[in-house]
C-alpha cells in the first residue's frame, strides 16, 4: 500500500513536470503577449524532428537538444518578423496565423523528414531503483530540468530588470512604451522564448515518444487546457497546477478506473474548473 | 415500403448514370473517328476502375505507404501482363485521412462519382465499419487487408457482409496457434494492453476465450485512449499484476510511446511481451533497443524465406526503392489485387455478382506468404501464421525478425454470422 501510494506521488509528479514543460512555451506566448499559439504542436515537432536529425547525424544529444531549441527560436524570430508582430491587437487574426503556420509546418516536415515513425535514442536507458519506487531515469531527469526551467523563469520575470519590464507590458502596454520601454522589442523576445522553449520541450521528449509528424498535437491541446485551467497570465504557478490537474492527477484516477474513464475523468474535471473559475484555478475574481 | 422506394431510387440512379456513359462513351467514339485504326482500337476497350482507400494522412499515415503501395505493384504487374480481359486496371485514389467519416464520403464519391468497379482497401476496423454500409447498399464489392479481429455478427455490415472480402488473418490465424507455445515458455498469466477501439478488444474477447481453454488467466486488462503520451499508470498496474506475457495490441504511435516507456523503466527485462500489431514499419519506428527481444504474429514478414517472397521483394524494391518497407497490410492488398483479377478473369464478369463468385474459394500460390486460399464459406483468407523474435541489436527488415516457429497453412474458425455461407 505504501509503496503504491509513493510511486503514484512519484508517476504524478513526473507526469506534471513533463506536461508542465511541454506547455510552459505556450503559456509564455499566451499569458505575457497575448498570442494564441497554435503554431505551438508544430514547434514541438520541430524540436522533436531537428533532434533526431542531429542524433542521427552522429551529433550528441545534449548539444543536438540545444541545437534544436535554437533552430525552432530562429524559426520564431522569423515568424514573428514577418508576421505576428503586424497583428498583436488582432488576437483572432494571430491565431489564424499561427494555425496556417502549424499546417504549413506539418506539411512540410512530412516532405523533408516523411512520414515513417523515427526514433530517438534514449540518450539515458534504465531506471533508479530506489528500492520502494522505480522511476525511469530519462523521464526524471526530464522532469528536473522542466523545474529547472520554471525556477529561471521566476528568476527572470520577478528579479532582472528585464522581468519587471516585461512585467509592465503585461499590466499596460501604452504606459509602459511611454516611459521608453521598446514595446517591439518586448514582444519579440517574448515571442522568440516561447518558441525556444517549445523546441526545446519537443527535443527533451523526442526519446520518449514515436517521432512522427504529429507527435507536437499530443500535446497541443492538452497544454491549451494546462493554460487555461491553470489560469492564463500565470505564467509559472499557473502552468504548475495546470500540468497536476491535466497530467497529473490522472494517474489517482487510473488507480480506480480505467485509463479511458481516468482520461474523461480529468477533462470533465478542467471543464466543470473553468465553470466555476472561468479565469483559471490561480487568477482571483 | 421504405426498401421498395430505395430500390427504385438506386435503379433510377444507375440509369442515369448509364445514360451518362452512353453519352461519353458516344463522344469517346466520335473523337476516335477522326484518328487512325490502331488508336481507335486501343481506346475501345475502358479501363477496369478500382477505388484505392489508404490512410495517406492523418494518424495512420505511416501505414498508408506499404498499404497502397502493395496494391499499386500487383496492378502494375497485371497491366504489364496485358490486363483483365483486355482491359487495363486503372486505380483512383482516395485518402481517408484515417478517419471512419471521411472513409464513407470517399467511398461514396468513389462509387458514385468515379463509377468505380469495386473497392480496395480502408485500414482499421473502425474504417472498415465506416465503409460496410455504403458497399452494402451500393452493393459493391470491398476488398479488406488488414488482419482484424474476426467476424461476428453485431459489426454487420462491417463484417459478416457477402461484398466484404478479407485478405489478412484474424485472432484465430494470428494469436490462437502460437499461445499452446507461448504459455508453456512462459507461463499461463496474461496481462493485456491495448488501444481503445473494437480490434483490440475483439482481438482479447478471443485470446482469453483460447487461454481459457489453456487452463491460463487473464491478470490485468487496459485499454488505451488514442494519442495518450504518457504511460506511468499502465506500466504500475502490470508491474503489480505480475504478469508472464503481456498481450500488446496497441495501434500506431501509441504503440511506440508505451514501448519506449516500458524498456525506459526496465521492464522489458521482466516480462515477456507478445504484440500483434507491430510489424516491419512500427518495429522500425522503435528502433532496434526498444523493440528487441519482443514477439510478434503474422501472417508475413518481409524476411519469410521463400521463393515467392524473395520475387515479389525484387519487384518490390525495383519500383519503391531499396529502403521501402512492406508488411502484412501491403502484401494483403498486393493479394487482394491479383486475386480479384484472377476472379474476373475466371468468371469473365467485371460485376459484383460476377467478382464475388471469382474470389470464392480461389487460390493463388504466388503469394508472397506462400500458397493462400479465399475461403469461400466467410470471405476469409487461408494464410500462413509466423511467430517471431525481434533479434538484438538488428540493423533493418532484412535481420529484424527471427522465426520462432511457423505453421503453412491455418484455417481460421468459423466466422460467427448469423447465416453462413455469406
Amino acid at each position: 500500500m505504501m509503496s503504491t501510494t509513493l510511486s503514484v506521488l512519484a508517476d504524478s509528479t513526473l507526469i506534471t513536470f513533463v506536461f508542465a514543460l511541454a506547455a510552459i512555451g505556450l503559456a509564455v506566448v499566451f499569458g505575457l503577449v497575448g498570442v494564441i499559439n497554435m503554431g505551438h504542436g508544430a514547434m514541438l515537432t520541430l524540436g522533436a524532428y531537428f533532434t533526431w536529425y542531429a542524433t542521427t547525424s552522429g551529433v550528441p544529444f545534449v548539444p543536438a537538444v540545444l541545437a534544436s531549441a535554437t533552430s525552432v527560436a530562429v524559426v520564431g524570430l522569423v515568424l514573428e518578423h514577418f508576421l505576428i508582430r503586424h497583428f498583436y491587437d488582432r488576437p483572432f487574426e494571430t491565431l489564424l496565423l499561427t494555425w496556417g503556420f502549424f499546417l504549413i509546418t506539418t506539411e512540410l516536415i512530412k516532405i523533408v523528414f516523411g512520414t515513417d515513425l523515427r526514433t530517438v535514442t534514449n540518450p539515458l536507458p534504465g531506471a533508479f531503483d530506489l528500492s520502494v519506487v522505480t522511476l525511469p531515469a530519462y523521464e526524471t531527469i526530464v522532469a528536473a530540468i522542466s523545474l529547472g526551467i520554471l525556477l529561471v523563469l521566476a528568476l527572470v520575470l520577478f528579479k532582472t530588470s528585464t522581468g519587471i519590464k516585461i512585467r509592465a507590458l503585461v499590466q499596460n502596454p501604452e504606459v509602459a512604451s511611454l516611459l521608453g520601454l521598446n514595446v517591439g522589442l518586448a514582444y519579440k523576445n517574448v515571442f522568440v522564448l516561447g518558441s525556444f522553449l517549445a523546441g526545446l520541450a519537443g527535443a527533451l521528449i523526442s526519446p520518449m515518444l514515436s517521432v512522427d509528424p504529429y507527435i507536437g498535437n499530443i500535446y497541443l491541446v492538452r497544454s491549451f487546457f494546462v493554460v487555461i485551467v491553470g489560469g492564463i497570465g500565470q505564467v509559472l504557478g499557473g502552468t504548475l497546477v495546470g500540468s497536476f490537474i491535466i497530467g497529473g492527477s490522472e494517474t489517482f484516477f487510473a488507480l480506480f478506473a480505467g485509463q479511458v474513464l481516468a482520461q474523461t475523468i480529468v477533462f470533465v474535471l478542467a471543464i466543470v474548473v473553468l465553470r466555476f473559475r472561468p479565469s483559471g484555478v490561480l487568477r482571483p475574481r | 415500403m421504405n426498401n421498395v422506394k430505395m430500390s427504385y431510387h438506386q435503379h433510377s440512379m444507375n440509369r442515369r448514370s448509364a445514360l451518362r456513359t452512353m453519352a461519353i462513351g458516344a463522344g469517346v467514339a466520335g473523337a476516335s473517328l477522326s484518328m487512325p485504326g490502331v488508336l481507335r482500337f486501343a481506346g475501345a476497350e475502358a479501363p477496369i476502375k478500382v477505388g484505392l482507400i489508404s490512410p495517406l494522412t492523418g494518424a495512420w499515415t505511416v501505414y498508408g505507404k506499404a498499404h497502397s503501395a502493395g496494391f499499386e505493384l500487383a496492378v502494375d504487374e497485371i497491366n504489364a501482363a496485358g490486363g483483365v480481359l483486355g482491359r487495363k486496371i486503372e486505380i483512383i485514389v482516395g485518402d481517408s485521412k484515417t478517419e471512419p467519416r471521411i472513409v464513407v464520403e470517399q467511398a461514396n464519391r468513389l462509387i458514385r462519382q468515379e463509377g468505380v468497379d469495386f473497392l480496395a482497401g480502408t485500414f482499421s476496423s473502425a474504417e472498415r465499419n465506416a465503409a460496410g454500409p455504403v458497399v452494402a447498399s451500393a452493393n459493391k464489392v470491398l476488398l479488406y487487408p488488414t488482419f482484424y479481429e474476426g467476424q461476428e455478427q453485431k459489426y454487420y455490415p462491417g463484417v459478416c457482409n457477402k461484398n466484404i472480402f478479407m485478405f489478412g488473418p484474424e485472432p484465430t490465424q494470428q494469436v490462437w496457434p502460437h499461445m499452446e507455445y507461448m504459455t508453456k515458455q512462459f507461463g499461463k498469466k496474461f496481462f493485456m494492453i491495448g488501444s481503445d477501439y473494437v480490434w483490440p478488444r475483439v482481438t482479447n474477447e478471443f485470446t482469453k476465450e483460447k487461454l481459457k481453454e489453456l487452463g491460463g488467466e487473464v491478470v490485468g486488462e487496459v485499454y488505451i485512449p488514442f494519442n495518450t503520451p504518457q504511460y506511468e499508470s499502465a506500466l504500475r498496474q502490470i508491474r503489480d499484476a505480475k504478469p508472464n506475457i503481456i498481450f500488446h495490441t496497441l495501434t500506431g504511435s501509441d504503440t511506440v510511446n508505451f514501448r519506449k516507456q516500458f524498456v525506459a523503466a526496465g521492464m522489458n527485462k521482466e516480462f515477456a511481451l507478445w504484440t500483434v500489431d507491430d510489424e516491419e514499419v512500427v518495429t522500425t519506428g522503435l528502433g532496434p533497443d526498444v523493440s528487441a527481444g519482443a514477439f510478434v504474429s503474422f501472417d508475413y514478414f518481409m524476411s519469410i524465406k521463400n521463393p515467392n517472397n524473395e520475387a515479389f521483394l525484387n519487384r518490390f524494391r525495383a519500383k519503391f526503392g531499396k529502403n521501402a518497407l512492406m508488411n502484412t497490410v501491403g502484401v494483403a492488398m498486393y493479394n487482394a489485387a491479383h486475386m480479384a483479377a484472377l476472379a474476373i478473369t475466371k468468371t469473365g464478369k467485371v460485376t459484383t455478382e460476377g467478382l464475388r463468385d471469382g474470389l470464392k474459394d480461389l487460390e493463388y500460390d504466388k503469394a508472397p506468404q506462400g500458397e493462400v486460399k479465399m475461403r469461400g464459406l466467410d470471405n476469409q483468407m487461408v494464410l500462413p501464421s509466423y511467430l517471431m523474435k525481434v533479434r538484438q541489436g538488428w540493423t533493418g527488415v532484412g535481420d529484424m525478425f527471427e522465426e520462432v516457429r511457423h505453421l503453412d497453412s491455418v484455417t481460421p474458425a468459423d466466422a460467427r454470422c448469423k447465416s453462413l455461407p455469406l
